[in-house]
């Protein structure tokens, strides 16, 4: 009995302590959460950041394999007598100020393939915004700006009568502007929840024990040639010269992937296919004479400075001097670009647009699109990289926004 | 040049030469000393940088030392740290470059170069650095460059791998030499990159030369660097290889300003100069007064042989002295005495010779009348005796004949008379061309006088009128004789060319003939008074020309050859001064 007794004990405690740490992992609504980086948006424009993508809406969005699902636009019909296409706008969607969203019919000419379309529509430019009366912006998603300094920080609040239901945050504060030694200063202070990290501080967090979030390749790092006097050749020899692998493993603390395409793997899944290895003999071969160019790159970034000295240490075994120079005098800089969408399509339209270089409009596939860009070695693509956020202990569900709770068993 | 002119030169020329000399000889003597003290302190100074450079070489030892037993070195040579960690531990150090490397020289981590991990190390390391006692110079690449340093190697803590660590040789490290005033000690590093104790050095490119001759010799080199265009910038280098292996590492270069001594030759020179001008105008006085006591005698000499070369030769000089030049003023004052003697023997050997030509003449021309007078007059006594008629007539005939050889006798004597008594010219404006129509004109009915050869008459005579200031009537004598002589010239006839022309402000007279022409002698005895190479002649003719010529501060001259005929040539002056 007393045997029985002291078993039930235990299977109630356990079934209590099991109840209890339930109860701790289920989210809940309220709080603050303190977020930092360095954008430095404007207006609330929802192309200038990403997380003004909580505020505004578009019809369609991409899901995380870049495929277009329906968002505010619950649905679409083609009507092949008149051309269009018409969206069909959800049903029961309020704004922010609480009027109710009807925008009446929508509809979209079929001079291009859907998903073309919905690739468009799904551009944070494309968000649906409306102007109150006063001219600000008013929308529709998970949170409504509260107050908004330009280029230094803004409020956002929970839109309670959001039509996916409210979020569980109660407000969001943003600091904008920041510099990453900034935000790390304010992160061990416990001044912020969320800030970016360096991906090559991303050991010494997690030695620490730190929370961190790494997303998948969000941007390529790669070299951009202007005028003429680096030709193809020399070019080459750059591109034959650079000891990927070193850079990867020591300065990148494997983090990223090598790649010679401008499409990550996630999101092309062919960026194996473009030659990464190195070929110094070859290199200096193409390279002869000795050159020498003006080499741009961010000194400011502790590791964009270590990967242009290390691109300079290794093109000088080609017998190509790159000498540091200012941006606008340039021969060469070391770029950090954005990829923006997790469509190919999308993605390689605007790094092309963002490297100037013509938009090869015959090309049937990403791959064939990219091949093109990438001839004459204009650009030498060279990693894709993370972004990587150091998380207070008491944030769950980062990154997306509008499903991130505090834990209150955490201190802020 | 004058001898005195020479003399002031020669005795100026070496007085400024011997204070030239001496000047020099102590500016040498001066900068031969100041490089000799400088190249001692230069000296000096190198032992203090080795001695520096040594101690140095220890701290650095002891840093590297210090680095390599470091945990977090043991921690990058395990591979345990951030590629740049090595920054961190050289910071500790208080080391300028620091490179962990594993045992085949591989970085592992680097301080200086963080992006050259993975690359071999490339300070010029040989085996037998590990673990040596002495720290080493080398060159060490960065970024930018190279920069020299003093290096050491130890093995890091553990066993694996190595540490090299360095410091840069810098302005800093030159500030400890503790120099004396007027030393510097620059430091070469590589070109352009040239520091002092002070920071880096402005216009390095002036020590080029010197680092090429280092470079070129492997070897220590002197030069003098002119700073700036002011010579007193110059500064004397001593420029010490700082080589290791064969590779030139950096060049000392210990320099001594050469102000003072600069300072010092300037005051050498200007003293020079002061003195040298001082003695040059010394030199000049006592030259001027030494030779104005050489000279003077020699310039009265000259003087003298001036005056005897004019015409005085009663000239003397004065004899002041018992040398040489004395000697030559008797030997000149006994020479003028014998010219004088000579002169008046030879003019009264020509008196005499003239008075025996005149009495010759006087002789002959008086013999001729006086010989029909004897006659006539022996007629008249041999007539006495004949009957009254025939004695009337030969008194008749003998008295006409008396009377005329009087009358002959007569104009000789009067001419004789008139050569005695010629008057002194009265100068008046006269034309020549109209003087020579005159004389041409009275003489013209003997051209063309019959009985004889013809004389054909010729005027080639300036154009205009040529007026000079002479004595017309004496002129026109002159003339006269000069044509009744060409006349005597030509008995077979010939030209007579009358000819003027304006000549220096003047005017020439020529008068020549196509006669029989004179003999060199004779044209030399030609004005000789009662000279004459006619029966007829009394030799007066030319002689008055010449007197006439000679009054008027004019020059006559013959040209003449035997067969081609004769050109009497006279000069007039245009003006006269004071008569004669």
């Amino acid at each position: 009995m007393k045997r029985t007794a002291s078993r039930s004990i235990v299977a109630v405690s356990v079934l209590l302590a099991a109840g209890t740490l339930e109860a701790a992992r289920r989210p809940r609504y309220g709080g603050e959460l303190r977020i930092e980086t360095r954008a430095t948006p404007r207006t609330p424009d929802p192309s200038e950041a990403a997380f003004l993508s909580y505020v505004f809406e578009t019809l369609v969005r991409l899901d995380d394999r870049g495929e277009p699902e329906p968002w505010l636009a619950a649905s679409w019909t083609h009507e092949p007598a008149r051309k269009r296409w018409i969206f069909t706008a959800r049903q029961n969607v309020k704004l922010h100020n609480g009027a109710l969203w009807a925008p009446g019919l929508i509809s979209v000419a079929d001079d291009q393939p859907i998903e073309k379309i919905l690739r468009d529509l799904a551009r944070p430019r494309n968000a649906v915004v409306v102007r109150a009366e006063d001219g600000s912006p008013v929308g529709t998603g998970p949170f409504r700006i509260a107050r908004w300094e330009a280029e230094k920080s803004a409020t956002l609040t929970a839109h309670d009568e959001y039509w996916g239901g409210r979020p569980y945050l109660d407000r969001a504060e943003i600091r904008m502007g920041r510099a990453l030694p900034e935000e790390a200063l304010d992160f061990e202070l416990g001044k912020a929840d969320v800030v970016e990290i360096p991906i090559t501080d991303l050991r010494r967090f997690r030695q620490r024990g730190v929370p961190v979030f790494v997303s998948p390749p969000s941007e390529i790092l790669a070299l951009e040639f202007e005028g003429t006097l680096a030709n193809d050749a020399i070019r080459e020899a750059v591109a034959l010269s650079i000891d990927r692998g070193a850079i990867y493993n020591v300065l990148l603390q494997k983090q990223g992937e090598i790649s010679g395409a401008l499409l990550p793997l996630w999101i092309g899944g062919y960026s194996f296919l473009f030659a990464t290895e190195r070929d110094v003999s070859r290199a200096r071969q193409l390279a002869s004479p000795p050159r020498t160019l003006a080499f741009a790159y961010d000194r400011q970034d502790a590791m964009m400075r270590a990967i242009g000295e290390r691109i300079a240490v290794n093109t000088s075994e080609a017998g190509i001097t790159m000498r540091p120079a200012a941006g606008t005098t340039a021969d060469v800089r070391l770029e950090r670009l954005p990829i923006i969408s997790r469509d190919p399509w999308l993605a390689l339209e605007e790094l092309a647009s963002l490297l100037k270089i013509p938009w090869p409009s015959a090309a049937g596939t990403p791959y064939d699109a990219e091949r093109v860009l990438l001839e004459g070695f204009r650009v030498i693509p060279l990693f894709h990289l993370p972004d990587a956020w150091a998380l207070s202990r008491r944030v769950r569900n980062w990154p997306h926004l509008a499903d991130v709770w505090l834990d209150a068993r955490e201190t802020p | 040049m004058t001898f005195r002119t020479k003399l002031l030169f020669i005795s100026s020329f070496t007085v400024a030469g011997a204070v030239a000399l001496v000047t020099g000889a102590v500016s040498v003597s001066t900068r031969r000393s100041f490089e000799r003290i400088d190249r001692e302190r230069r000296e000096a100074m190198l032992d203090q940088f080795r001695r520096e450079l040594d101690a140095q070489g220890q701290d650095v030892i002891r840093r590297v030392e210090k680095a390599a037993a470091s945990p977090g070195v043991q921690q990058i040579a395990a591979g345990a740290a951030e590629y740049d960690r090595a920054q961190a531990e050289a910071d500790a150090a208080s080391l300028d470059f620091l490179d962990v490397l594993q045992p085949d020289l591989t970085i592992i981590s680097s301080a200086h170069w963080p992006a050259r991990f993975g690359y071999k190390n490339d300070w010029q390391i040989a085996p037998e650095d590990w673990n040596a006692a002495d720290a080493f110079l080398t060159r060490i690449p960065q970024p930018e460059g190279s920069a020299t340093a003093l290096a050491a190697v130890r093995p890091a803590a553990g066993g694996k791998g190595y540490v090299a660590g360095a410091r840069r040789l810098s302005p800093e490290f030159l500030k400890s030499l503790g120099l004396a005033p007027g030393l510097r000690a620059l430091l070469w590093l590589a070109p352009h990159e040239v520091v002092d104790a002070k920071g880096g050095v402005r216009d390095p490119e002036k020590l080029d030369g010197l680092i090429a001759e280092v470079q070129r010799s492997g070897r220590q080199a002197n030069g003098v660097v002119q700073w700036t265009a002011d010579r007193s910038s110059s500064e004397a280098f001593v420029a010490f290889p700082l080589s290791r292996r064969g590779r030139l590492m950096g060049v000392l270069l210990a320099g001594a300003s050469l102000r003072e001594q600069i300072a010092l030759e300037r005051s050498i020179l200007w003293t020079g100069v002061l003195v040298g001008g001082s003695g040059i105008a010394i030199g000049v006085l006592l030259g001027w007064w030494t030779t104005e006591r050489i000279t003077r005698p020699v310039e009265r000499l000259a003087a003298g042989a001036r005056a005897v070369a004019g015409g005085d030769w009663s000239t003397r000089v004065d004899v002041m002295s018992q040398d040489e030049i004395g000697e030559l003023a008797r030997a000149f004052n006994h020479m003028t005495e014998q010219l004088l003697e000579q002169r008046e023997r030879a003019i009264q050997a020509e008196r005499v010779a003239a008075w025996r030509e005149l009495a010759r003449r006087l002789a002959h021309e008086l013999k001729n009348p006086l010989f029909p007078l004897q006659i006539t007059v022996e007629n008249l006594q041999r007539a006495r005796h004949r009957p009254e008629a025939e004695f009337d007539e030969v008194f008749r005939e003998s008295t006409s004949t008396l009377l005329a050889e009087l009358a002959n006798l007569n104009t000789i004597i009067g001419r004789f008379s008139d050569f005695a008594k010629m008057p002194r010219p009265q100068f008046e404006s006269v034309d020549v061309n109209e003087i020579v129509r005159v004389v041409m004109k009275l003489h013209d009915a003997r051209f063309r006088a019959g009985g004889r050869p013809k004389i054909e008459p010729e005027l080639d005579l300036a154009a205009g009128e040529l007026r000079i200031s002479a004595d017309g009537e004496q002129l026109r004598r002159a003339l006269g004789n000069l044509v009744l002589n060409a006349m005597d010239a030509m008995p077979s006839g010939g030209t007579l060319r009358v000819r003027t022309a304006r000549q220096d402000g003047g005017v020439r007279l020529e008068v020549s003939d196509t006669g029989q022409g004179l003999t060199q002698e004779e044209c030399a005895r030609l004005f000789t008074p009662y000279y004459t190479t006619k029966h007829h002649g009394t030799g007066l003719g030319l002689a008055i020309v010449q007197s006439v010529v000679s009054d008027h501060h004019g020059k006559i001259s013959v040209a003449s050859q035997p067969g081609l005929g004769a050109a009497f040539i006279i000069d007039l002056p245009g003006k006269q001064g004071d008569p004669l």
